[in-house]
């Protein structure tokens, strides 16, 4: 008789970077394609300014999160409402919005390429980043050059702690 | 006619308000609401001709604000605008009585592919 396989391996097997890598360029070229071109690129350290998460609890748990710039998270929030980020200053609302309606799209799209039944939460933003726990496994990662701007996304599986409390 | 957009982010209500100009719907009038239970209210009040809705939103989402609609009786043509475009949410949108699912990110043609079997261009 086989073993089962660890949870942990199949909560990391269920997801290829190259599907997250495509979709998240879907989101991108479609919402804010007219602005500058966003290319996979090397892995670049920065200090993120802006980050987002959604998690996916059910059969499958884990965490999207999409870190940017102060500069990445402006231009974003001006391309998805059609201003002009050199004269346009978007309000930080809007901004919160911007950045937490982008992981979305990506974590929805990512919830559809994962085992279910699950559900996905509304979007958590913050300024800086989010830290991970030990139960949490970064399975997925990748930096993205918007124009001249670092963008990186990131899936960690396994469930946050405080979901653990609670089961 | 009136379409009402149902969407927590006023930037996706931006967008989704955009798209339907881009796809040939300028014409009509547009009401928006940020939440399912809000959206309940504003179909009894706007007696809107269309609703476009999230799934995912506080307060109430939209497949329970549609199980509201219909057990009050209205048929108002409802249709999904969401990020999650699975076979399951699609098969539960359709039994809950939604006309179309449109899973984000989207273009101006699937949003007149779906819309246009219930609404003139204009």
């Amino acid at each position: 008789m086989t073993a089962p396989a660890s949870a942990d391996a199949q909560q990391g097997a269920v997801l290829s970077p190259d599907d997250v890598r495509t979709l998240t360029e879907e989101v991108w070229s479609t919402f804010l394609g007219h602005t500058a071109p966003f290319t996979a690129a090397e892995a670049r350290a920065f200090t993120p300014t802006w980050a987002a998460s959604v998690t996916v609890k059910g059969e499958w748990n884990g965490m999207v999160s999409m870190q940017l710039t102060g500069v990445g998270a402006h231009r974003l929030t001006c391309g998805m409402l059609g201003m002009d980020p050199e004269s346009d200053e978007p309000s930080e609302a809007d901004v919160v919005d911007a950045v937490g309606e982008l992981v979305n799209m990506v974590g929805g799209n990512v919830k559809s390429l994962v085992p279910g039944p699950s559900q996905l939460s509304l979007p958590l933003v913050a300024t800086g980043q989010f830290a991970h726990g030990s139960d949490q496994q970064e399975i997925v990662r990748l930096d993205f050059a918007w124009g001249d701007e670092p963008v990186s996304l990131t899936v960690h599986s396994g469930s946050p702690a405080v979901s653990k409390v609670n089961r | 006619m009136k379409i009402l957009v149902v969407d927590d982010s006023r930037v996706m209500r931006q967008i989704v308000i955009r798209t339907l100009r881009q796809s040939g719907y300028a014409g009509h009038d547009v009401v928006e609401a940020e939440n399912g239970l809000r959206a309940v209210e504003m179909v009894a009040t706007e007696k809107p001709d269309l609703v476009l809705s999230d799934w995912n939103m506080p307060e109430m989402n939209g497949i329970d604000a549609l199980a509201h609609l219909r057990a009050s009786g209205s048929e108002v043509p409802f249709g999904f605008v969401t990020s999650e475009g699975s076979e399951e949410m699609r098969a539960r949108a359709a039994a809950a009585g939604a006309l179309f699912l449109i899973a984000k990110p989207f273009t101006p043609e699937l949003f007149d592919e779906a819309l246009s079997a219930v609404l003139p261009r204009a």
